[in-house]
């Protein structure tokens, strides 16, 4: 992957077997410098101390769920720039509408491969390049 | 009031739910009856407390306007009788004929029993539940942690067998001394005999580690089970009782929301997406 392996990861999800094993992939891909959050809220200050590159994102979780975070970042000018990938069990069409509508970089839908990350994540460095 | 009728059902109905509310009871209970009682109107002196209080919430809610609220006594109970307040009267009526068909319903068809041991039931089944998440997040620690010991283990074997095959490369391009081809010869035999006997040992128990991680599935399987039997009564007796006391407008409205979890069932929906080519399509067909 022609990213950064140093780049900065968090990721988001309530539940630390997910977090563990998005951290695994991202181990995987080349990305070891990774960091977690097990909710928006937690994230948002994480996030808001600064150094982060790119946000992976659970929907549903407790405090602040996923959409909120994603909003959150969006409107936040410091952060509003930072790619957001959404992986989450939420299946619906108007989930998916919605995260598109409020910027989400990306989104896979649990169960996922480590083959379909990948692939998202390329998908948006690609777009980050050109951008 | 039209309710006269029922008083004793809706007086044992309130006090039941009075009871296990814990709201404190201001007055004692032999007093009760003589509110509903026909004609009970001028008896009523032993509820005012009450019925003040009532009559404050409203008139807080109200604001301004709500100035019966300080009337006296024995105009309060005209009030309720519909002269003054003729919508309240009203929704009081329909509140108590809701509350006696809900109870005949349920007593006449014999879903209080029923739904008593049902609900009863639910404590335990929130334990059982509990269980299940408690093993499967265990049995998911510990394949993770298997797979934490197994693959720098692997990486270490990839590495290694890597550079003893290409400088069997390099002899086999005639480019190694016979000093060279010495130590190659010792370095293979050691890794044969030494580290690859002992890492896939390793492997190996770690893989039966993962395999015995899921002894779960055999225990959350029996519980879950259990769990989805209890549901499926409950919801058998609380569907009949509904369709029973709903109006027939509600019976068709779905609850929306954002948060649903993962679909269970997929089939004959197209609100929703089954796999990520899905996904991607529609964000493609968006622009996205």
């Amino acid at each position: 992957m022609a990213a950064d392996p140093k780049m900065r990861f968090l990721v988001v999800d309530d539940f630390s077997t997910m977090r563990r094993i998005v951290r695994n992939l991202l181990k995987e891909l080349g990305f070891t410098n990774v960091d977690e959050a097990e909710d928006g809220a937690i994230a948002l200050q994480k996030l808001q101390a600064g150094g982060f590159e790119f946000v992976v994102t659970d929907w549903n979780m407790p405090n602040m769920d996923g959409l909120t975070l994603l909003q959150t970042i969006r409107s936040t000018p410091n952060l509003k720039h930072l790619p957001v990938l959404m992986i989450t069990a939420e299946a619906k069409k108007e989930n998916i509408i919605a995260a598109a509508q409020a910027g989400a970089s990306g989104y896979i839908v649990k169960p996922f491969t480590a083959g379909t990350l990948s692939e998202k994540l390329t998908k948006i460095f690609e777009k980050m390049g050109k951008a | 009031m039209s309710a006269t009728s029922d008083s004793p059902d809706l007086e044992a109905l309130f006090d039941s739910i009075a009871a296990t509310a814990a709201v404190p009871v201001a007055t004692p209970m032999p007093e009760r009856p003589v509110r509903l009682a026909p004609g009970g109107g001028g008896a009523a002196s032993g509820d005012n407390d009450e019925l003040q209080e009532l009559f404050d919430s409203f008139s807080v809610a109200g604001g301004a306007e709500a100035k019966p609220g300080e009337a006296a006594p024995a105009e309060l109970m005209a009030a309720t009788d519909g002269d003054v307040w003729p919508k309240q009267e009203v929704v009081f009526n329909q509140i108590g004929q809701m509350a006696r068909t809900l109870h005949d319903a349920i007593c006449g068809l014999g879903y209080d029993k029923l739904i008593e041991k049902t609900v009863s039931a639910i404590p335990d089944a929130k334990d059982r539940l509990a269980y299940v998440a408690n093993l499967t997040e265990q049995a998911a620690c510990r394949v993770l942690n298997a797979t934490d010991i197994a693959v720098p283990v692997v990486d270490d074997m990839a590495a290694t067998t890597g550079a003893l095959a290409d400088r069997w490369e390099l002899l086999f391009q005639n480019r190694l001394s016979v000093a060279q081809f010495k130590s190659l010869a010792e370095d293979t035999h050691k890794f044969l005999r030494n580290d690859a006997q002992q890492k896939t040992a390793l492997l190996h128990s770690q893989l039966t580690e993962i395999m015995m991680a899921q002894d779960f599935q055999d225990l959350t399987g029996q519980v879950i089970k259990k769990v989805g039997g209890l549901a499926q009564e409950l919801e058998g007796a609380l569907m009949k009782l509904l369709l029973q006391v709903v109006p027939e407008t509600k019976k068709t409205e779905e609850v929306e929301s954002l948060m649903n979890g993962p679909v269970i069932n997929a089939e004959g929906r197209n609100d929703v997406v089954v796999n990520q080519e899905q996904v991607d399509d529609l964000l493609e067909s968006l622009g996205f």
